[in-house]
């Protein structure tokens, strides 16, 4: 009973892993001229729009910076069709629902894309997907 | 009494008629069902189904996977040349042009293999691509140059071999990730083959106007999820080129 008391916790910790985890971009395009991977930002914010399409999702979500100022970043995620096979749906994030998104920089001056970021609730909480629970 | 009689003399006409029916069996030879191979000695592997090409199954391509520093071509300078001046920005995929052998093989979706007595399908998740393999005999015309190529293929030694030629220019052809084109003297060569639950692949390309010998890799699928049927794939060819934009231009 212990064991199997020890096994669900492991399992439970691995589920709330994924879901705080991002979603890489990958196979259509490289992330390295897009994105700068030894440099990492925060946004947190208010979603405007999910797009769910391929070949890769964006998020698109208003967040205030340091200085007050709101700064609209576009977020890179998987392919559609993979992301379902996740048991994501165009559903998952809200117009309006806020979120916290941390991942490398565009690297592009003056534009504000985020890659292979990790989601969650702005107090850290992963964001649940349909069937699993939080 | 009398029934022991009759027993007796139908025996004779009931051997008789068991053995001209396997006579009539035999006589019609031992239809092989397409696709239908798990049986040692037969020609044609079971190559029917729904295969996982993902992250799970083999490492995620990019521009050290599946050309290693093992197997990457030796390119000549034509080649060279081209990706000197490459630039990302106008790579076909961000107008969700999609890829073409080699690089659609190893691309990490899904793909689905029909087999039928005159041609096999592969159809892929990844940009809603068709390629059909004739294995009729058919002889491709010149307005068979197409992206994917004219395919033709036969079944040896429990492998199906696939040959494809009649390929269009393809400024990003050879892999997809390191500006290196394809030409129409692009010729590609798959061989698959069943090891137990896995679907592999070799797979040969030769290009003599981009590469100085011909180079191979070898990968492998697992059978998708039971029931799991592909999805379409309907680029989006603004989603396609927003993240363009990120990138420092390479040409101004």
């Amino acid at each position: 009973m212990k064991l199997f008391l020890s096994i669900s916790a492991l399992c439970a910790l691995l589920v709330v892993v994924l879901l705080t985890t991002g979603v890489p971009t990958n196979a259509h395009h490289a992330s390295a001229p897009f994105y700068d991977d030894q440099k990492s930002v925060e946004a947190i914010g208010v979603v405007k729009e999910f797009v769910f399409r391929n070949p890769h999702a964006f998020l698109y979500i208003d967040a205030e910076n340091s200085q007050g100022e709101i700064i609209s970043w576009e977020v890179e995620m998987g392919a559609a069709v993979s992301m379902v096979r996740r048991g994501w749906t165009p559903e998952t994030i809200k117009a309006g629902d806020q979120i916290r998104v941390v991942g490398p920089p565009s690297r592009a001056p003056g534009t504000f894309g985020i890659c292979c970021a990790e989601l969650t609730r702005p107090d850290g909480s992963p964001i649940t997907l349909p069937g699993q629970r939080p | 009494m009398g029934q022991t009689d009759n027993r007796q003399a139908w025996k004779p006409i009931f051997f008789q008629a068991i053995i001209t029916g396997l006579l009539l069996l035999l006589a019609q030879g031992n239809p092989v069902p397409v696709g239908a191979q798990s049986d040692a000695g037969s020609n044609i592997p079971d190559l029917v189904g729904v295969w996982d090409g993902g992250g799970r199954v083999r490492p995620v391509n990019g521009p050290n996977m599946p050309w290693t520093p093992d197997n990457f071509p030796v390119l000549n300078e034509r080649a060279l040349a081209y990706q000197g001046v490459f630039d990302e920005a106008l790579a076909p995929k961000y107008d969700c042009v999609p890829s073409s052998s080699p690089a659609l093989q190893y691309d990490p979706y899904f793909m689905e293999v029909v087999q039928w007595p005159d041609r096999v399908m592969f159809r892929y998740e990844k940009d809603d691509q068709l390629r059909t393999v004739w294995l009729d005999d058919r002889t491709p015309t010149p307005q068979d140059h197409t992206i994917q190529g004219f395919s033709v293929g036969h079944y040896q030694e429990g492998a199906l071999v696939v040959e494809t030629t009649h390929f269009l220019f393809d400024v990003t052809g050879f892999d997809d990730y390191n500006g290196i084109p394809s030409s129409q003297l692009k010729k590609v060569t798959e061989r698959y083959w069943r090891e137990g639950e896995e679907l592999r692949m070799t797979l040969t390309l030769e290009d003599p106007m981009f590469l100085r010998e011909p180079a191979s890799y070898t990968t492998r699928w697992l059978p998708g999820p039971e029931g799991y049927k592909l999805q379409g794939y309907a680029c989006d060819p603004v989603q396609a080129r927003r993240a363009v934009k990120f990138m420092i231009p390479k040409y101004r």
